[in-house]
């Protein structure tokens, strides 16, 4: 392979001047910022400001119009062979806000699948690994049961443990509560609270602002296309610098 | 009537079963037999591949196939298999067998139907699934196998069924190309006794049923054993069908 082997200190992930937009309605207006190894970010904002969009850049679900994203020292959106880009999507897991379980596999045939089709691992490996990821997310018990079997919160930790398999350095969360019953929020944000304490790099869009302020290193606010404001979360909620990130803070209390 | 029908069976139950073989081709009922499951076993795959082909990006796949499927949507069977039995001999020199003229027209035909049963099942999943996939590292190739298909598919049995049957009817048209299959032994049959059609094309029809009927069932219980392993996971098409129940069970 032709990539670089990254410094232990350069970022996980470096957004350069991304820029996206649909026909002349621009979503994304420059995006800048950069992900430390093992930080967790929040992205949060208003409903169309483009912080879904942004995630979804990150592993290549959405193209870019310009600018440049480096993932783990690769340059995600640079002309290359689909094999290419296959590889670099299985070292970045994904959570999607719908789960998007595979209906027709078990729990841990959801989770063991994707190692041995794309990575050729041998199944008893994978089938083990899956195991353990079960027992990870508090559901050893539910390896055998469909997803329409399970309730929200546990097929969304399902969908966690699917893309732990893959044995990504970065996590991608694309508000992975929003479509959760309120009693479900908590066991999901426990499972990514546990990820976060082991040293996983994560950027996760999510409204949960409690979440934000325990595990977050850094909020980034995102209005009309930009990162209008990034900061630790104490200082975020506490002191808002910006009106808009103010009257988005006080709109979420009421 | 029932027992000249019994005679009938009596007397050319060997023609109505396996036609001149071994004195000429293999016909009759194995014939049919034969034609029917090649047409099905050669017309799924192809269903697929012309399904995924309009499902591609790439003009130079999807263009063609979509002109084809539009094509043979459009034309009358019977119009196919009389082109392909004078054209292809005219143009090529070859002599084809009827019945191989036959079984490619029906997987053609069929194959083309069965790729917009096939592309609708797809289709109908939304992009959830094939978004999850990619996201994990399959290939769109592989995504399609492992995750898209198996739930397509599934979710379009009755369809493909219906398909199938309409497959195994549709060989009784090889009779205008001389094709040696049961509808052709019956012919013949009726050609020799001339007074009895009603009886002689009754027993066609039966037998006819039953194929597709027992096709029908095989379906039926392929579709709940999978449902039962997938232990009421597949809410989508309980529901439907259970719809379905509602709108068609009336007291007969």
């Amino acid at each position: 392979m032709n990539t670089t082997v990254p410094s232990n200190n350069s970022p996980m992930i470096q957004l350069k001047g991304v820029r996206k937009s649909y026909g002349i309605y621009e979503v994304l207006k420059g995006i800048d910022a950069d992900v430390a190894r093992g930080e967790v970010v929040v992205i949060c904002g208003p409903s169309g400001s483009g912080k879904s969009t942004l995630i979804r850049t990150v592993n290549r679900l959405e193209e870019i119009g310009s600018g440049s994203i480096i993932c783990d020292g690769n340059n995600i959106h640079r002309p290359m062979p689909a094999k290419e880009l296959n590889r670099l999507r299985s070292r970045i897991g994904f959570v999607f806000q719908s789960f998007n379980l595979f209906p027709h596999l078990s729990a841990i045939d959801n989770i063991a699948m994707s190692p041995i089709r794309v990575k050729g691992v041998p199944r008893d490996v994978a089938y083990a690994k899956a195991t353990q990821l079960l027992e990870r997310v508090g559901l050893a018990d539910k390896a055998h049961a469909y997803p329409a079997q399970l309730s929200g919160g546990q097929q969304q930790r399902v969908a966690i443990a699917r893309a732990l398999a893959m044995e990504p350095p970065v996590m991608l969360f694309d508000e992975p509560t929003s479509a959760l019953d309120p009693e479900m929020v908590g066991e999901v944000l426990a499972v990514m609270k546990g990820l976060a304490a082991d040293g996983m790099t994560m950027m996760c869009v999510t409204h949960e602002m409690g979440f934000a302020r325990d595990v977050a290193d850094r909020v980034w606010f995102i209005d009309q296309g930009q990162i209008v404001e990034s900061a630790p979360p104490e200082q975020f909620f506490s002191r808002p610098q910006t009106t808009r990130a103010q009257r988005f803070l006080s709109d979420l209390r009421h | 009537m029932i027992s000249d029908i019994i005679a009938i069976i009596r007397d050319y139950w060997l023609l109505l079963l396996i036609g001149q073989y071994p004195n000429g081709p293999l016909g009759g009922l194995a014939a049919t037999l034969l034609l029917s499951v090649l047409a099905i076993a050669f017309a799924f795959p192809v269903s697929i591949a012309l399904a995924l082909a309009r499902l591609s990006k790439a003009p130079l796949l999807n263009w063609p196939v979509t002109a084809l499927v539009y094509f043979t949507r459009g034309v009358p069977l019977l119009m196919l298999i009389l082109w392909g039995y004078f054209l292809v001999p005219l143009v090529t020199g070859a002599s084809v067998p009827s019945f191989l003229t036959m079984l490619v027209t029906l997987v053609v035909y069929q194959g083309a139907f069965l790729s917009e049963v096939v592309r609708g099942g797809i289709v109908a999943l939304g992009h959830g699934q094939m978004e999850a996939a990619r996201a994990l590292g399959h290939s769109y190739l592989g995504a399609m196998r492992y995750v898209i298909l198996p739930q397509a598919l599934y979710n379009v049995i009755p369809s493909i069924i219906s398909v199938f049957v309409a497959t195994i009817k549709d060989t009784t048209l090889g009779y205008v190309i001389n094709v040696p299959d049961l509808t052709f032994a019956a012919s013949q049959i009726n050609n020799q006794l001339l007074t009895q059609p009603f009886q002689v094309f009754f027993i066609l029809a039966a037998v006819y049923y039953v194929i597709c009927w027992s096709l029908s069932r095989v379906a039926v219980l392929t579709e709940r054993r999978i449902t039962r392993r997938r232990a009421g996971t597949a809410p989508q098409p309980t529901a439907k069908s259970l719809k379905l129940a509602a709108l068609t069970d009336q007291p007969s």
